[in-house]
Formats: structure tokens, sequence, C-alpha cells
């Protein structure tokens, strides 16, 4: 019960941290916005395939740059100032559980704006959505971690792309896969998402548990 | 003294024993080729077969098309024209005993020197149009009776692979020693964690550097053999595709390493980093792989190592192998951390 008042209050700290640094969100958000018009002004007319793709690497670079600051935006004494204040877990669950909100929300934004001027092929949206949760929850917890990883080192975001990408190429793979399914027309054959998705879930919950072990070794100075 | 370093000698022997067995023992006779490889029934048809690792001289040889046990079609005559190159003359009647338009035949060859051996698909019969009543009085009633075992050590002749069937000695067993390698520097890795000792740190080091030398060798004997038998280098199997994702991972922990000065950091980062890329490595290579094609034995509908392919002679050399080339691994890991502490030790002094 503790915990999750913990989490409750973290979180509401991180969004109003937000609040105070909009050029932050602000960039990402501006990002997302240039990368999908470049994508549309260099294929203008895109197949399905090269859509999907597309996509998901435009949400894997903005997600990269999203998170990366989640352990680098504070002083890292502050930083142990709120270990010592709440359960370091609760630190770790209420930036990762942030980090998963903003994700989903760019994701949705970006499949906004890249329908908009890329076109829709998607037929059914579940297991695109499916998709999206699932992947920015994978993402959000590997990005997270790493970023707790890379904080102290002088050169952060270099380090955070060469850690992170590898580890996430796993992820992508799978929502790539997934999101696949969603372009088959709604009338055609029942298309089994099962597997992708127990996958996903899969991938998700052990590098949790690997972050949740893992953490009580990492905050310690 | 003996009783401290015998396994580094094991190793030695082992991998002596891996190379001279595996690279000295021959093939079994195989047939390489026949020509041509697509006819017309109703024919007789004069073959050039090519044989391998075969004495075809001054033996009494024997040769059959086989479609199934039932049908089989004797070769007569049969000139031999030197060891390894045969003549075979195979009269096929007009129509065949089954309802295709083409069928395709197996190559069966006897002698007493070489036993037999086989070409599976060797060749594609078609006939013009089906009549099994025709068929079944036109085939003789022919039987394969007293077929020669051939004796002696020898490894299985594989149509495709020949002689880089010797591979699996080399390129299989470098990822045994690898996964074993990183399997280790997470041990010493999660040691490392628990008792704050150094030494772990650097063990880890080693072991993950040794680890990636074994998955460079990997993927090296690897294109080596799918130049050979699948025809390029890289072909962008899902395999290949996920180690080189896993070197990745691995070699990133060395710039993660280079990148903190303090050492203690350094070595608390790197530890976890270690244990974190080993979970996030399992999907890779225990899951992933297993639910999409590849043109590995055993996936995508390709049969599994084992049955022919790896024999009881096989097994004599590729069981050791493994071993040895772990013990190897791990005496290379030990030598680079015993050389990363003397390193140390210099600067300390100076």
């Amino acid at each position: 019960m503790q915990l999750i008042r913990e989490i409750a209050f973290l979180l509401h700290k991180e969004w109003t941290l937000e609040l105070r640094q909009k050029y932050a969100l602000g960039g990402i958000l501006l990002y997302v916005l240039s990368t999908v018009y470049v994508v549309y002004i260099s294929f203008v007319k895109i197949d399905p395939d090269h859509w999907n793709t597309l996509f998901w690497i435009i949400i894997l670079f903005a997600s990269v740059n999203a998170v990366t600051r989640s352990f680098t935006q504070e002083h890292s004494s502050r930083q142990l100032y709120y270990y010592t204040l709440a359960n370091p877990i609760a630190v770790l669950l209420a930036k990762i559980l942030y980090n998963f909100l903003l994700l989903v929300f760019l994701s949705l934004l970006t499949l906004g704006a890249y329908s908009l001027v890329a076109g829709y092929p998607i037929r059914q949206l579940t297991p695109f959505i499916w998709a999206i949760a699932l992947g920015s929850l994978g993402f959000s917890i590997a990005l997270t971690f790493v970023s707790a990883i890379a904080s102290k080192a002088s050169n952060a975001s270099t380090l955070m792309a060469i850690l992170s990408l590898p580890l996430l190429i796993p992820i992508l793979a799978t929502v790539i896969r997934l999101a696949k399914t969603g372009f088959i027309p709604r009338a055609g054959v029942e298309v089994p998402i099962k597997g992708d998705l127990y996958i996903l879930a899969g991938i998700d919950m052990l590098l949790l548990g690997a972050a949740l072990i893992l953490f009580s070794f990492l905050w310690r100075e | 003294m003996i009783k401290k370093h015998f396994w580094k000698a094991l190793a030695v022997l082992i991998l002596l024993y891996t190379f001279i067995a595996g690279l000295l023992v021959p093939l079994k006779p195989g047939i390489v080729e026949m020509d041509p490889r697509t006819v017309q029934s109703g024919r007789n048809i004069s073959f050039k077969v090519k044989g391998y690792n075969t004495h075809y001289m001054n033996s009494d040889i024997r040769a059959w098309l086989k479609m199934d046990e039932d049908h089989v079609l004797a070769a007569s005559p049969i000139l031999i024209q030197n060891d390894r190159d045969l003549k075979l003359i195979f009269g096929i009647p007009p129509f065949l005993p089954t309802t295709d338009k083409t069928q395709n035949f197996t190559l069966i060859i006897d002698s007493p020197v070489d036993g037999v051996h086989l070409l599976p698909n060797a060749v594609f019969v078609s006939q013009d149009s089906v009549n099994l009543a025709l068929a079944s009085l036109q085939w003789p009633p022919e039987r394969i009776t007293d077929l020669h075992e051939k004796a002696g050590i020898t490894f299985p002749f594989r149509n495709i692979l020949a002689e880089t069937i010797r591979n699996i000695y080399f390129h299989v067993p470098m990822w045994f020693a690898m996964i074993l390698l990183f399997l280790g520097a997470v041990i010493y890795s999660g040691r490392f964690l628990w008792k704050k000792n150094m030494q772990d740190d650097q063990r880890a080091a080693s072991m993950i550097r040794t680890g990636v030398l074994f998955g460079i060798l990997g993927l090296l004997t690897g294109a080596v053999w799918a130049k050979n038998t699948w025809g390029a280098y890289w072909s962008g199997d899902i395999k290949q595709n996920m180690t080189a994702i896993c070197l990745l991972i691995y070699l990133a922990y060395f710039v993660l390493r280079q990148a903190y000065e303090d050492p203690d950091h350094r070595a608390r980062v790197s530890a976890v980093y270690a244990l974190f890329a080993f979970f996030a490595m399992i999907p890779l290579l225990f899951v992933i792989p297993r639910l999409t094609d590849s043109l590995h034995p055993g996936n995508g509908g390709n049969p599994a190592l084992g049955g022919e392919d790896l024999d009881n002679t096989m097994r004599l050399v590729f069981y050791p192998a493994v071993f040895g080339w772990f013990l190897m691994g791990l005496w290379i890991a030990q030598l680079n951390f015993r050389i990363e502490r003397l390193r140390e030790r210099r600067l300390e002094e100076e």
C-alpha cells in the first residue's frame, strides 16, 4: 500500500517536472512531427509493409530520445535524496510507469500524424493497439533501466543509444510482426495474434523482473 | 602443479584429437552427380555418374533406380571408366507405375569394396500419359538384394555438405563455448554484486571478452560453411541476425566499461548491465529463432541435427570437441584475466 502511495506521489512529481521543463516534451513532439513529415516527403506513397516498419522506427528513436533524460534531468544528489525519502523500487517503478504513459501518448500521436499525411492502411486496430501497449511497456522498462545505467557517464546520451538499441531489437521484431497482422482485412481469416502477445508479455515481464532485482544494486552511490 | 593444470593439458589433447580425427577420417563413398537429371520414359538412356571416395575399378558393381520397394530398375550394362566414373544404361519402360506425370527416382549403387551408396532424387522421369495397367506389365519384378556394408571408420557423405560436414566440429562447439562463457560471466557478475570483490568483475569481463571472440569465430566458420552450402556468406538467416545482435549487446558492454573512470563504479554498473543483457538475450537466442523459419538444421522443415547427419562415428568426435573448445575458452579467459591483473599492478607501481 505504502509502495502504491509512493508511486502515485512520484508520478505526480514527474508530471510537475515535465510541466516546468516544457521544452523537453515540446522537443520530442517536434521531433516526431518532423520525422513523420520527412518520411512523407521522401515516400509520398507508402505500401503497408514500409508504412509499418517506418512507423516503428520513428517510435523507436522517439522513445530513446524521450526516456534518456529520465535519470539525467535531475542532479544525482537530489536523486539520492529521493531514495532516502521513498523506496528506491518505487522511484524506478514510477519512472517506468511515467515513461510508459509518455510512450503510449507519443505512439498514438505519431499514429495520428502519420495516418494524416502518409495514409491509413490499418484494417484491424486491435492487434495494432496491443502492439503499441505492450511495445511501449517493453521499451519503457528497458530504456528506463538503461538510462539508470548510463546516467552517471560523461556522455550519457551516446551511451544510451549504444546500450539500448540492441536490447530493444527482440521487442521491436515481435512488435513489427504483431502489427503486420493489423493490415489483413477484417473480413479475412481470423489472425492468430495470441502467440505474439504472449511473447511480448513474456519479454516485458522478464525485463521488469530483471530491472527490479538489479536496481537495488544500482542506485547506491 | 600437475593437478592444478591438468585441465589445460586435457584441453590441448582433446583439441588435437578433434583436429586429427575430424580432418583425417575419410568420408563414406557417395555419389556427387548424375547426368542427365530429367529424362523421358520409354527409352534406353545412358547416364554419367560421378562417385566420391569410390573404388569402381575391378569391382563387381550393381546399380538400380528405385521408385519404391516394389518398383526398381536394374542398370545393364554398367561401363566402368575409372575409380570415380561410371556409365549406367537404364531401359525405362514407356509407362510408370504412378498416376503422376513426373516421378523421381533414387540411384543406388552397390559394390563389394565401397558398400552401398545412393543419391536421393537422382533423376526425374516424365511420361506422356498415365496407364497403370500397362505399367504393371512393363515393369520387371526386380528386387534389391544382398547389399554390401562398408567396413571401417568413416563420416557420412551428405550430398550438399560433402567434406564441409567436418565443420560441425568447429562451428557448433563455438556456440556452446560462447553460451557457457556468457553464463560464467553472469555467475561472476552476480558474485561481484554479492561480495564486492574486484577480481570477480575482472573475471566476468575476461569471460565476456572470450565469449565475444568465440561468437565472432562462430560467425566466421558459419559464414564459410554457408557460402559452400547455402550459396552466400550472409543469407540473413534468423540465427545469423540474432547472433549479430547478441554480439552488439556484448560489444556495448565494453563501451560501457570505457565510459566510467572510477573502477568501483565501473565494476558495479557493468555487472548490472551484464546481468540485464543476459536476461534480454534469452528471448533473442532461445525463443525468437524457434518461431521463425531458418536455413539451419532443425528449423523450417529441415531435419534436426542427429539421425543420419550425426552418426556414431561423428559423435565420437563431436562431443569431445564441444568439451575441448569450452576448456580452451576457459583457459583463454583465465589468461586474459591474469594479463589484465598484471597490467593493473604495473599501473599501481608507477
